[in-house]
């Protein structure tokens, strides 16, 4: 039962986050070639008050010592730091983000709004991710 | 269907809300893109990447099954990404417009541009250690450095997909 309302809460929170980006359109490849085109400020918009928004819930989590529901202090770890990985990946997936539209949040919201689009998608981002398991130990990092 | 998104100034904030939401209820910091790690770690364990402890990622497929739902719900109320083509800040001109077939951009004619973006779509995620949720969202609000990095790599690669490929697949 525990563990049944542990993955309803994630399920939840998913749909929560899904509705607002759906309801944003940032799922949707026009959204975001109007963002590369610098036609519109929707997605700068978007992106900027999302990250003031988080950056601002950290400091308060963090001023007030604020405790998780289960009453555990939040612990914020950083990700490894790896510029080659990060800058070199993040270019590939930049690549990726901007030929679909997609990143990974609206690749899975697709999957429900156009299976067959949402399919291709999710088959080439597994078949991405192995080729990632292969070569990871020949790549810089 | 309205083609009007949702005011940036609105759901900007509510998008970042979802990290302390996850952090104060779940002790979970934000990211998606492990969701594809795991699933094929369930699926195969030979290569060693794939050999974890896959638990710590299991939420992250959780949350991803209510993104699908999501998208379900809309479709099943007969949301159509195509609907999206009229612009929010105008392309000036129809400058991209005229790449993209009448039946739109989300048409399985373009079945391949889907199918290598994934692939890119999924490497790049791993290589890069996280995607737009885990870097642009959770990793600047914590003024990450690697975040930082990596969301300058996610706009130069988009960027080079907007201008350099995109207007030659059309």
């Amino acid at each position: 039962m525990k563990k049944l309302l542990n993955i309803a809460s994630f399920i939840l929170l998913g749909i929560y986050f899904a509705t607002v980006l759906t309801e944003a359109q940032a799922i949707s490849w026009y959204r975001i070639q109007e963002m590369f085109y610098f036609k519109s400020f929707h997605m700068y918009g978007l992106l900027g008050s999302a990250i003031a928004t988080g950056a601002l819930s950290l400091w308060i989590i963090k001023k007030f010592n604020i405790k998780s529901v289960n009453h555990n202090p939040i612990e914020v770890k950083d990700k490894p730091f790896q510029w080659k990985a990060n800058l070199g990946g993040g270019i590939i997936f930049g690549l990726g983000w901007g030929l679909t539209g997609a990143c990974s949040a609206p690749l899975f919201i697709s999957l429900g709004i156009n299976w067959k689009i949402g399919i291709l998608l999710l088959i080439g981002a597994l078949a991405g991710t192995y080729l990632y398991g292969i070569l990871k130990d020949k790549l810089p990092h | 269907m309205k083609n009007e998104p949702l005011a940036w100034y609105i759901a900007g904030p509510l998008i970042g809300l979802i990290v302390p939401l996850l952090l104060l209820l779940k002790e979970k910091q934000f990211g998606i893109s492990s969701t594809y790690r795991f699933l094929i770690s369930g699926f195969t364990k030979k290569l060693g990447y794939f050999n974890y402890n896959r638990e710590q990622d299991a939420w992250q497929f959780y949350f991803a099954i209510g993104l699908v739902l999501t998208g379900l719900f809309y479709n099943l109320n007969g949301y159509d990404l195509n609907a999206l083509k009229t612009t929010v800040g105008g392309f000036g001109g129809g400058d991209v417009m005229h790449y993209v077939s009448t039946s739109g951009f989300y048409d399985l004619s373009n079945w391949a541009i889907f199918l290598f973006g994934g692939v890119l779509i999924g490497f790049g995620s791993r290589y890069s250690n996280g995607c737009t949720a885990g870097h642009c969202i959770m990793g600047m609000s914590q003024f990450s450095l690697t975040s930082f990095i990596a969301t300058i790599g996610f706009f130069i690669g988009g960027l080079i997909a907007t201008y350099f490929i995109i207007p030659y697949l059309f």
